[in-house]
């Protein structure tokens, strides 16, 4: 039951992407339209997948890495579709859904199988997996609206006006998008590991364990730190504040990534 | 009756031709009455403007109502038909339809996608209305001439793009900054495209408007015809730090605004960009203000390199353009095509229901004491026959009409069942 309407959630979000991206090259209202609809009507099949699959386990469906992925990508879509009826950036799927595309299809096929330690349990654990996954939400955004920039920004540079220039919103919009949803994101991701920090040192003796998740999760914390004093206390903007971007994403990807494929606490 | 447009346009006639025919309004109410007053055409509508002569009409013969037109045109314009006649072209029916849609959609203009030509067919219709030469031909196909142009302005991006320098600096203005509105201008040097380009960013809310010239007067001037306030000339460093967008268009033979002075500037600006729009040759900005962060410029050149891109922008678009007409005048043709047919398939049918009622009167008057149910059979019967009848001629009408065979078919009809032409 859970994994057929997954697979149809998958199928939608493939069909969503493909008509995301077709709508950046051939701008048709009608692509966009049927784009908007896959999108939604994957978000709604996943949003009954992760129930069912709740409900059949009688707990949220987030104790192993690839479930709380899973969750990770319906929170992601949700945030899209919110963001793109605020802002109106109509690409913004055409950037997002390839990398929902990549995590959920990855988590979907990484067996989940033994769960969390038994040392790990409480309502403490759901929140500071919850948190987490609403701050990497806000962050898969953000990564989407710094690459949509410095696209934007290289064409205006170029002074050649390509596709793209035509397709992408004003670079400030752009920027906007960008700080808001690091400053939307970054809270999360800090409660959400503080939490895991708390709870990881009575549960595993010693915050210091070498989880490999753990620690990749610091140094994508700390770039997104960084960014966020630069941008509030430095000024920084634009092309620097989407280079930071990228790479604390490119951080957060391998945070991930490593609890995905490398053997921790996690639990893959 | 056929449909026809005789013309010409800046396709194939020079413009010392094309200005010569170009005819004012009380001319064409003229015109447009000499031509139909003979009923060699029946209906007419002319189009003049500085791109385009063109006669649009209904006659039974459009060779004749073609010459008699452009005729009269000449002669009223005093330009010989023999210079005229060669570069006419004539599009008939269908063909005059879909010219007619192309014209109207901006997709046979010059600058394709320029707004003008809708707003010029426009009066044209009106004033062909208010002469009554507008019949029951022309206003269908015009309304719908109109209705594509407007789908096909809302659906394509054939006139989103920017074809000037003016207005392609607006847009790249709107594709640095969210929205231009409080978005503050300096305007520096006195340039005519210059001025152009403030209006412009005015009317899209841009505001405050600041004006720098080395003429105190000059810009005071200026000031007061953008509602913006005059600077002197020595605090221009100063009103870079406050302004967004900065067009500049002095005839001064140094840049005057530097690297070093922006520098400067946007060191304060945190994370406002600043644009140059530099429409001065030779260039006012210093091009290394490009490699500052935040900070864009664009001059003359690299503005008509965005009008290109523009135009190819908007060529691209013309192929949906046009198969969007395309498909529009299809379904007008059909549509044009069952409005012929069905007057015929109406009085067929009245036709036939007059004789079976007349012959089923007679029949009941010689059966006066036959029961209800026989007369009921009797009904039933008639009307049976006469629908097994219709069915044939009225299916191959409506297929020939679909196929645009539909006139010898209709005349055939006519004859065979004595119907009256109405």
């Amino acid at each position: 039951m859970h994994s057929t309407l997954l697979s149809l959630a998958i199928i939608a979000y493939v069909a969503a992407t493909g008509l995301s991206l077709a709508y950046l090259v051939q701008r048709e209202e009608w692509i966009h339209r049927l784009a908007s609809l896959a999108t939604i009507g994957g978000w709604l099949l996943h949003t009954v997948a992760l129930l069912a699959r709740g409900l059949e386990l009688g707990r949220p469906p987030l104790a192993s890495l690839p479930e709380a992925v899973s969750v990770a990508v319906w929170v992601v879509v949700l945030l899209a579709l919110w963001v793109e009826r605020q802002t109106g950036v109509k690409v913004l799927g055409a950037f997002v859904l390839p990398v929902v595309l990549m995590f959920s299809v990855k988590a979907s096929t990484t067996r989940s199988l033994p769960g969390l330690e038994p040392a790990l349990g409480g309502a403490w654990l759901w929140v500071h997996i919850g948190l987490t996954l609403i701050g990497i939400a806000a962050f898969v955004l953000n990564f989407a609206g710094a690459l949509m920039y410095l696209l934007q920004e290289h064409q205006l540079r170029l002074k050649r006006p390509g596709t793209l220039y035509y397709r992408l919103p004003a670079l400030e919009t752009l920027d906007r998008l960008t700080y808001r949803t690091l400053a939307l994101g970054f809270p999360f991701l800090t409660i959400g590991i503080l939490l895991g920090v708390l709870w990881a040192g009575p549960a595993w003796g010693s915050v210091l364990t070498l989880d490999p998740l753990a620690l990749l999760s610091v140094v994508a914390w700390t770039i997104y730190a960084g960014t966020l004093a630069g941008r509030t206390a430095a000024g920084w903007h634009g092309r620097r504040a989407a280079y930071f971007a990228i790479v604390g994403f490119a951080a957060l990807v391998l945070t991930l990534g490593a609890g995905l494929f490398l053997p921790g606490r996690h639990g893959s | 009756m056929p449909l026809f447009v005789a013309g010409l346009s800046h396709r194939n006639a020079p413009v010392e031709l094309r200005e010569r025919l170009a005819v004012e309004e009380d001319k064409l109410r003229e015109l447009l009455r000499d031509v139909t007053a003979t009923g060699t055409v029946e209906e007419a509508l002319i189009l003049s403007t500085c791109n385009r002569v063109e006669v649009y009409g209904v006659a039974p013969a459009p060779g004749e109502a073609r010459a008699l037109a452009f005729r009269h045109l000449c002669q009223h314009r005093g330009v010989s038909p023999a210079l005229v006649e060669p570069l006419l072209y004539t599009h008939l029916e269908e063909d005059a339809i879909r010219h007619a849609f192309r014209v109207a959609s901006s997709l046979d203009s010059m600058m394709i996608g320029e707004p003008q030509i809708l707003g010029q067919m426009k009066e044209a219709f009106a004033l062909a209305q208010a002469c009554a030469t507008i019949g029951p031909s022309l206003h269908p196909l015009f309304t719908q001439a109109f209705a594509v142009a407007k789908r096909v302005r809302n659906e394509t991006e054939i006139a989103r793009h920017a074809v000037s320098v003016a207005f392609a600096a607006v847009e790249l203005a709107k594709k640095i900054f969210a929205g231009l509105a409080r978005k503050a201008v300096l305007l520096v040097g006195a340039g005519k495209m210059g001025e152009l380009a403030a209006r412009h960013l005015v009317e899209q809310g841009a505001f405050p408007v600041y004006v720098v010239n080395r003429t105190w007067a000059r810009a005071q001037e200026m000031a007061r015809a953008l509602s913006g306030t005059a600077l002197p000339w020595d605090e221009l460093e100063t009103a870079l730090a406050g302004v967004d967008i900065v067009i500049t268009s002095t005839g001064a033979a140094e840049p005057v605004i530097t690297r070093a002075a922006v520098q400067r500037v946007t060191n304060g600006r945190r994370a406002r960009p600043l644009f140059f729009i530099d429409i001065a040759v030779p260039r006012d900005v210093e091009a290394g203000v490009d490699s500052l962060g935040g900070v864009y410029r664009y001059d003359i050149d690299d503005l008509k390199q965005v009008v290109d891109a523009n135009i190819r922008e908007r060529l691209r678009e013309a192929h949906r353009a046009e198969a969007l007409v395309e498909r529009e005048a299809g379904k007008f043709v059909a549509r044009l095509r069952d409005v012929e047919v069905i007057p015929t398939i109406v009085s067929l049918r009245e036709r036939l229901e007059e004789i079976r009622l007349g012959e089923l009167r007679k029949a009941l008057a010689r059966l006066v004491d036959a029961p209800p149910e026989t007369r009921q059979a009797l009904e039933a019967l008639s009307s049976a026959i006469v629908n097994k009848i219709l069915h044939a001629p009225i299916t191959k009408l409506r297929e020939s009409s679909r196929a645009g065979a539909h006139r010898t078919w209709l005349e055939l009809v006519h004859e065979l069942f004595g119907l009256t032409r109405k």
